[in-house]
């Protein structure tokens, strides 16, 4: 960082917490930026009136225990590998999580692209790989790509199981439904790289929340907190904000936006700790259903209510509404080593980040 | 020698023998070793010994600035290094798999000659094991080592003010590694730093009544080596991000996969923790150094804080946590 670079923040920073007097809530709504933010030492350059808190922005922690569920039941078929990005490994369904199951012998392979998925089954061609397909819209093309590619090829033998996820939705429940009181929201600038800036803005236009779509340098994130300190104090009146216009465009991406809509639909999908929302999943249509691994191998992906161990805040800390250092288990009985709620295993869970980099307090 | 190892290599007879002479005694040469007995006997002057042991796995077996002969030489050297002692002998065992190149034994005791020979200590007594196909991958080596303190270097407890110095840049030997291992595409002329750093001890002289502790910056990389001496010391320390060395390819690593180098481990480097107000004077003495010229003062230990903390490049601070999850395994 130049020295420049360094007067410019030191400017910011002197502005926001000279304009703050009271205390307010920003929140973020990607698990990057919770884990830039800690890992940049944010907190700390700021008053302590300003109160950081996450959103369900990291894909890992929302996913329900009966996805994992079904990819533990896959794993019994003969023939059947299920790959996988690493985050998802130590995620427990009911029955364990993959990780276990691989060290059971179980066929779980770590892939780090979908590009890695498309060798791997042109080389098993006896087999069936099972790619867990996670993420938000950020992902969802990169899966898109990699289905128009083994149609293409007729590969035959390859397979998503889908849990994607849709951003617009999941804000639109925490700031409707689910009451959660924030006074700003940071929002995700690679999933905005993606969409473009639509589905944030009803943010600042129906629910008149000051909103900035930011990028994850601390430049980028401590210029957004500035921008929405400015209209928290009315100093410039509540508009959507693009602080990440080297990668967002206003409509995004074309060519990513056509391969979802080419190969996924919009329905519902249970977020863990926070429920069923509707429109908020993106799941194979019918020209892709070949490709469903729920389909081929008859899975029935049950929607439960999410239970969390005693104590666990983590359906809470989801929508921001608690922070985990406020959580009892929070670094006794829960931590990255022997995590018990969800936040935790993800890096970029809200929890784990905390526990790694220190919160409100170092 | 060339050829495959085979299971006879390993039984002590007539071919174990031709191997021992024809590529260990040759690489490693002294007249304690060449007697050829069950032990190695030698005198010592008086003093105070350390003796260290090690294990290396590493994956693979060659990779850029270095292979598995070089590290387990480095390694143990290195440990004898953060004791404050000159290395004088080493131990070795190889463990090889049955179907190993002899030509890639050959080089990989020949580094590991080379590399005690630069500093002067000598590898006098080592076994040689073959096991079947598939039990081992390749060759692994235990290296164990003696040497003698220095008088003036004595261990004390670490208190507040106390200067933490790096000997140069971080992360090189582990993100090597990485790049080899998992085939990720990236071009770059990252190189293992790997290398002996004895000449530290002899370098400092009687400067050693400063040094507090010595540790070398091995698996978990400088965040874990930091975390373990702050605990073990109940006192916490500031580590300045600014003063953190890292080379913009090994950095551009890091940020394009996400992954922090402060947790990669470096095989070349040492963390020297120096008593209060002398950090500039060792500084000084170690930049001569070929090994220590990008050493800097990268932080202090302090009573305000109970964790190790660091102070980012624009003023924020954070924790830095102990490794908790492996980020890459085999790497020595």
């Amino acid at each position: 960082m130049t020295q420049e670079e360094k007067r410019f923040i030191e400017k910011i920073v002197t502005q926001i917490n000279e304009s703050i007097k009271s205390d307010i809530r920003i929140m973020e709504v990607c698990g990057t930026h919770a884990y830039q933010i800690a890992m940049f030492g944010i907190r700390k350059l700021l008053t302590p009136k300003i109160h950081l808190v996450s959103g369900p922005g990291c894909p890992v922690c929302v996913t329900e225990p009966d996805y994992i569920d079904a990819l533990i039941a896959l794993l019994r078929h003969e023939n059947v590998s299920v790959a996988t990005f690493g985050d998802l490994l130590r995620v427990r369904g009911s029955s364990g999580s993959l990780e276990e199951q691989k060290s059971l012998g179980r066929k779980v392979i770590t892939v780090y692209s979908p590009e890695d998925v498309l060798v791997l089954a042109k080389k098993k061609k006896g087999e069936y790989i099972v790619f867990a397909a996670v993420g938000f819209e950020t992902t969802a093309p990169l899966y898109a790509a990699l289905l128009q590619t083994a149609q293409k090829e007729k590969i035959q033998n390859l397979f998503l199981l889908t849990s994607l996820k849709r951003m617009e939705p999941a804000i639109r429940f925490i700031l409707g439904e689910a009451g959660v009181h924030i006074d700003g929201m940071l929002c995700p600038g690679h999933v905005a790289t993606i969409t473009g800036i639509g589905p944030f803005l009803p943010v600042t236009t129906e629910y008149n929340i000051p909103a900035v779509i930011c990028g994850f340098e601390a430049m980028d994130i401590i210029a957004s907190i500035g921008i929405l300190c400015k209209q928290i104090t009315g100093e410039v009146p509540h508009r959507l904000i693009n602080t990440y216009k080297r990668c967002v465009r206003d409509t995004g991406n074309p060519t990513a936006l056509c391969l979802i809509n080419e190969v996924f639909r919009i329905s519902d999908v249970s977020w863990r700790g926070i429920g069923m929302i509707q429109g908020s999943a993106l799941t194979l249509n019918h020209r892709y259903e070949v490709y469903d691994a729920a389909k081929r191998f008859n899975l029935k992906i049950e929607t439960t209510t999410t239970s969390f161990p005693d104590g666990c805040e983590c359906g809470k800390i989801l929508i921001g509404e608690k922070t985990p250092d406020v959580c009892n288990n929070f670094g006794r009985m829960c931590t990255p080593e022997h995590p018990m709620g969800p936040c935790m295993i993800s890096s970029e869970g809200a929890c784990a980040v905390y526990y790694r980099f220190g919160g409100d307090e170092i | 020698m060339k050829g495959k190892i085979t299971l006879r290599h390993g039984d002590g007879g007539l071919h174990t023998n031709r191997l021992i002479r024809d590529i260990f005694y040759r690489h490693f040469d002294n007249e304690i070793l060449t007697r050829y007995q069950d032990a190695a006997i030698f005198s010592l002057k008086t003093g105070r010994l350390a003796f260290t042991t090690d294990g290396f796995v590493v994956k693979p077996i060659f990779f850029p600035g270095g292979d598995i002969g070089k590290l387990a030489a480095s390694g143990t050297i290195n440990d004898l290094t953060a004791a404050g002692a000159a290395p004088l002998f080493l131990s070795t065992g190889f463990v090889i798999e049955e179907g190993f190149e002899i030509e890639m034994l050959d080089r990989i005791a020949a580094s590991m000659g080379q590399t005690c020979n630069t500093v002067g200590a000598k590898i006098v007594t080592g076994d040689t094991k073959v096991v079947e196909k598939g039990l081992v991958d390749g060759v692994y080596i235990n290296t164990s080592g003696i040497g003698i303190v220095h008088g003036c270097f004595c261990p004390r407890r670490i208190t507040c003010g106390d200067e933490i110095i790096l000997t140069g840049t971080l992360a090189e030997h582990g993100t090597a590694i990485l790049l080899e291992r998992y085939d990720l595409g990236i071009q770059s002329d990252i190189v293992s730093d790997c290398k002996p750093l004895s000449e530290i001890i002899p370098a400092l002289g009687d400067h050693i009544k400063y040094v507090k502790l010595m540790r070398d910056p091995t698996r978990g990389g400088v965040a874990t080596a930091l975390c373990e001496i702050s605990e073990s010391e109940h006192i916490g320390a500031m580590i300045d991000e600014e003063k953190l060395k890292i080379r913009p390819a090994v950095r551009a690593v890091h940020d394009l996969l996400g992954t922090d180098p402060l947790y990669f481990a470096s095989e070349g480097r040492m963390i020297l923790v120096i008593e209060k107000g002398y950090g500039m004077e060792i500084i000084n003495i170690l930049k001569k150094l070929e090994s220590c010229c990008d050493a800097e003062i990268i932080g202090t230990f302090s009573k305000m804080y109970s964790r190790v903390c660091l102070r980012t490049t624009f003023g924020g601070e954070r924790i830095l946590s102990m490794l908790e999850n492996q980020t890459i395994s085999r790497i020595c």
